[in-house]
């Protein structure tokens, strides 16, 4: 059994953390080039190989048509829901898709959780290089405003990653985990959660209790497509106006300079929030060039509209908490865009007190996720997270009317349980269709799913069949069946309305060549090769070196370790070859030190040592 | 969304599906631990030990609420069998249904009437009761002028005070029913302990039944007008 992480997959970065045993702590795990944050960036190059995070990030700007980013506001989405998305986001949507997504990458194309199955994995590679362990379970988070199909489309992408998920968690909820263990306080909490692509707000109640502490969600509320992508937009909006106006070039027909402008615009965004104002400045055809300068009031301006569009869902959450701002103890800020002065007025104005937001705002999600890892995984609970459905489930009745059967801001898991009937004689099926959300009629509500029991022939209202649906503490509902008369458990065929079906996500699995585990000892064998042949070029190179004056034995002795060496680099077992390389290491000891000797002695006698 | 069958019922309340000992009422065996199935048709106020008293003191139902989800939560059986991770399942969200309805006054004498067979789930009686009838008929009259008045452009601003006036007047029918129904729900509990014959406990538990169905009315009458007004 490998290594247990939590991942915070998010729309425009993405991190993994781990519980560090020593300390007790969650620390995030940084990639290659030593950040944190993996850009939520997938790219296909023409030879089919797949690149995630930075370097699919410079090849937004050279490969755009083989580039996705904010993949994640298409998890879970039907084509139909994502039109106003296609104005603003350059995704390539397969025209073919209707209820899965597929985005074209070149000449490839891919579902939204394969994509977000790269990410997944890459921050797995982090996780392992950095163990040299293998990573095969997580909690994964997501927005507390996710739905079914959603929360769905995520698990499934962890699946693909060749990830056990433990659990999803709501991001909101991880921050005030991390929070919380941070300032070890007790009361009412609001968690504003304002990140690249999605808004969330939580209120929760900490309480301590003498077995440990309990973290309630009480309420949650959001907007899935509201976030730091959409300020980006607005300023794109103005450059994109300008452009025309006083260049008089149409800006998407320079489709080199979008992302170019785009990444000028993002970097003036974050630099307004210490300065007052900066200069843009962006090449958009081979002879012009746009420049303008923004103020922060100019920009504010700009974002008002945006920044206010939180506070409904805020007082919608508060309303169903049955509190009111002044009740609140304490205000914890989460997400990059928290770093906007005008969001942090806008929030400390209307709570009437300071927000918090001495942790860091990108880190705190995937921390608060590596805690609730470790509490799965150990079996040793010092807290519990008692989270909520942010949805209400229904099903459809008689004139398209919904019947709500679970509400919104239950506590999860959560149940209800539906009795079934014929209405006509010698009816066979019973359709079922289960909805998502608060409006009264279903054509309004997200369909989740539709199904048919199936019953005996006979007279109407004989049948009795007995549903239970049940919403597991993902955040996932579960149908059920039984027939009451006969006391079977009934099969129930469910065509999820958007999204992919178990088989086709095992299918998937199966057409993936890298499995994860295979993957993993592939990628220490390749290293561990690597490494074997530099040291076995530097040995050669010390054995003609003249100076290396060591007796026959020791020789024979480095000569041996060499040859286990390379009789362990024929075969593909990477711990192996680590043990010779350690081996020949200890070997190489004494003839290393007699040449760094006589090197310093070179160096020393005024020559260079490159000289030597 | 994901399809599981109904796991298959061991027979509970007998003996313990794991070591067999006898179990007496409880989310767990005494002698092994392990937790058990759910009794077929075991009601919240059973779940929580408490006798089918419409009082709940809130703090102590909030604390004994917090002291089961920490057992029963399903985050203690991840890395326990399928069975009992069902179990677990099962018994946290029949906590959690339980808690939520029975922390709410009115969602808990609507669910004693409908374990009691008095009330059918989702089912209100929608004819007006004989003594509002009067009130209800200005009522929609108003409000058919209100929509009249907004297709042609009448007078609008009269009329929405007659209709704020006469929703202010429902409201405070409702608080009205609301302490009738406490005063019925507290002689039900007084009832409770004296051993009350069924024909006392019938006629209590039909004047709850009775109260319930004017309030779900009145407020539908209310939500109604507030929905004209909103969009007036």
């Amino acid at each position: 059994m490998g290594r247990t992480v939590g991942i915070d997959l998010g729309t425009t970065y993405s991190l993994i953390a781990y519980l560090e045993p020593q300390t007790g702590a969650p620390k995030c795990i940084p990639g290659p080039n030593g950040s944190t944050l993996c850009p939520s960036v997938v790219s296909v190059d023409t030879d089919g190989r797949i690149l995630v995070g930075d370097p699919a990030r410079e090849r937004l700007l050279t490969n755009p048509d083989r580039t996705i980013y904010s993949v994640k506001r298409l998890m879970g989405r039907g084509v139909a829901d994502i039109q106003d998305e296609l104005t603003r986001f350059p995704f390539r949507i397969d025209e073919k898709s209707s209820n899965v997504i597929r985005v074209r990458l070149g000449d490839k194309l891919f579902t939204p959780p394969e994509i977000s199955a790269y990410i997944l994995r890459e921050l797995k590679s982090w996780a392992e290089k950095y163990f040299s362990d293998t990573v095969d379970r997580a909690v994964i988070t997501v927005p507390a405003y996710f739905n079914d199909a959603q929360r769905q489309a995520t698990k499934d992408a962890g699946r693909l990653a060749g990830l056990e998920v433990l659990r999803l968690v709501n991001e909101p909820t991880a921050a005030a985990l991390a929070y919380g263990l941070h300032k070890q306080k007790r009361g009412h909490v609001a968690v504003y959660d304002f990140g690249g692509g999605t808004f969330d707000i939580s209120i929760l109640k900490l309480i301590s209790t003498s077995e440990g502490d309990i973290y309630q969600v009480l309420s949650t509320n959001g907007d899935t497509h509201l976030g730091g992508d959409d300020i980006d937009n607005a300023l794109m909006d103005v450059a994109r106006r300008e452009i025309h106006t006083q260049l008089g070039l149409e800006l998407d027909r320079h489709g080199e300079a979008v992302q170019e402008l785009r990444r000028a615009l993002i970097r003036a965004k974050h630099e307004l929030s210490s300065s007052e104002k900066v200069a843009v400045k962006c090449r958009i055809s081979s002879t012009q060039t746009y420049s303008r300068e923004f103020t922060r009031s100019e920009f504010e301006n700009l974002i008002r509209p945006i920044v206010a569009r939180t506070m409904a869902p805020v007082k919608l959450a508060l309303a169903d908490a049955k509190l009111t701002p002044k009740e609140m103890d304490e205000v914890v800020l989460v997400g990059g865009s928290t770093r906007i002065p005008l969001v942090r007025k806008t929030v400390g104005d209307y709570f009437e007190r300071p927000p918090h937001c001495e942790l860091n705002p990108d880190e705190v999600v995937a921390l608060g996720a590596a805690v609730q890892a470790d509490i799965l995984e150990s079996g040793v609970k010092t807290m519990l997270l008692l989270d909520v459905t942010p949805l209400s489930l229904g099903i459809e009745t008689m004139g398209g009317v919904i019947a709500k059967i679970i509400p919104r801001n239950s506590t999860i898991p959560a149940s209800a349980q539906e009795m079934f009937t014929t209405g006509v004689e010698n009816q066979t099926g019973i359709d079922v269709h289960v909805l998502q959300g608060e409006r009264e009629l279903a054509k309004d509500c997200r369909s989740l799913a539709r199904f048919q029991l199936k019953v005996p022939p006979g007279p109407a209202g004989l049948a009795r069949i007995e549903v239970r649906f049940l919403i597991d503490a993902n955040g996932i509902l579960q149908v059920a069946a039984k027939d009451l008369r006969s006391g079977d458990e009934h099969s129930i065929e469910v065509q999820p309305s958007y999204g992919l079906s178990d088989a086709e996500v095992e299918h998937m699995l199966e057409e993936s060549i890298e499995f994860a585990e295979q993957d993993f000892a592939e990628r220490q064998l390749i290293e561990a090769r690597t490494e074997a042949e530099a040291i076995l070029t530097a040995t050669e190179k010390a054995f003609r070196d003249p100076r290396s004056e060591i007796s026959p034995a020791e020789r024979r002795s480095i000569e041996n370790s060499v040859a286990a060496l390379r009789s362990a680099l024929a075969g593909t077992d990477y711990k192996l070859v680590r043990q010779r390389i350690d081996e020949l290491n200890q070997a190489t000891t004494n003839l290393a030190e007699i040449l760094m000797n006589s090197a310093l002695q070179t160096a020393l006698e005024g020559k260079r040592l490159d000289d030597v | 969304m994901s399809v599981t069958k109904t796991q298959s019922q061991i027979v509970p309340g007998s003996a313990c599906w794991n070591c067999k000992a006898a179990l007496p009422a409880g989310h767990f065996c005494s002698a092994c631990g392990k937790i058990q199935p759910l009794p077929e048709g075991t009601d919240y106020f059973a779940f929580f030990a408490l006798p089918q008293k419409l009082t709940i003191d809130p703090v102590a139902l909030e604390g004994e609420f917090h002291k089961l989800s920490w057992k029963l939560h399903p985050d203690n059986f991840t890395r326990a069998t399928e069975h009992e991770r069902n179990l677990s399942l099962e018994r946290s969200s029949q906590l959690n249904d339980a808690y939520r309805t029975l922390r709410d006054p009115l969602a808990r004498i609507e669910y004693l009437l409908l374990r009691l067979g008095l009330r059918k789930e989702g089912a209100t009686k929608q004819q007006a009761p004989p003594e509002l009838l009067e009130e209800v008929f200005e009522l929609n009259e108003s409000l058919d002028e209100l929509r009249e008045a907004r297709a042609e452009g009448g007078d609008v601003a009269s009329l929405r005070d007659r209709l704020v006036e006469s929703q202010n007047n429902f409201n405070e029918k409702l608080g009205g029913l609301d302490e009738e129904l406490a005063s019925v729900a507290r002689e039900w509990d007084a009832a409770l302990d004296a051993q009350p014959n069924d024909a006392t406990r019938n006629a209590l538990l039909a004047r709850m039944n009775e109260i319930l169905n004017r309030r779900s009315y009145i407020r539908n009458l209310v939500a109604s007008v507030q929905k004209e007004l909103a969009e007036a």
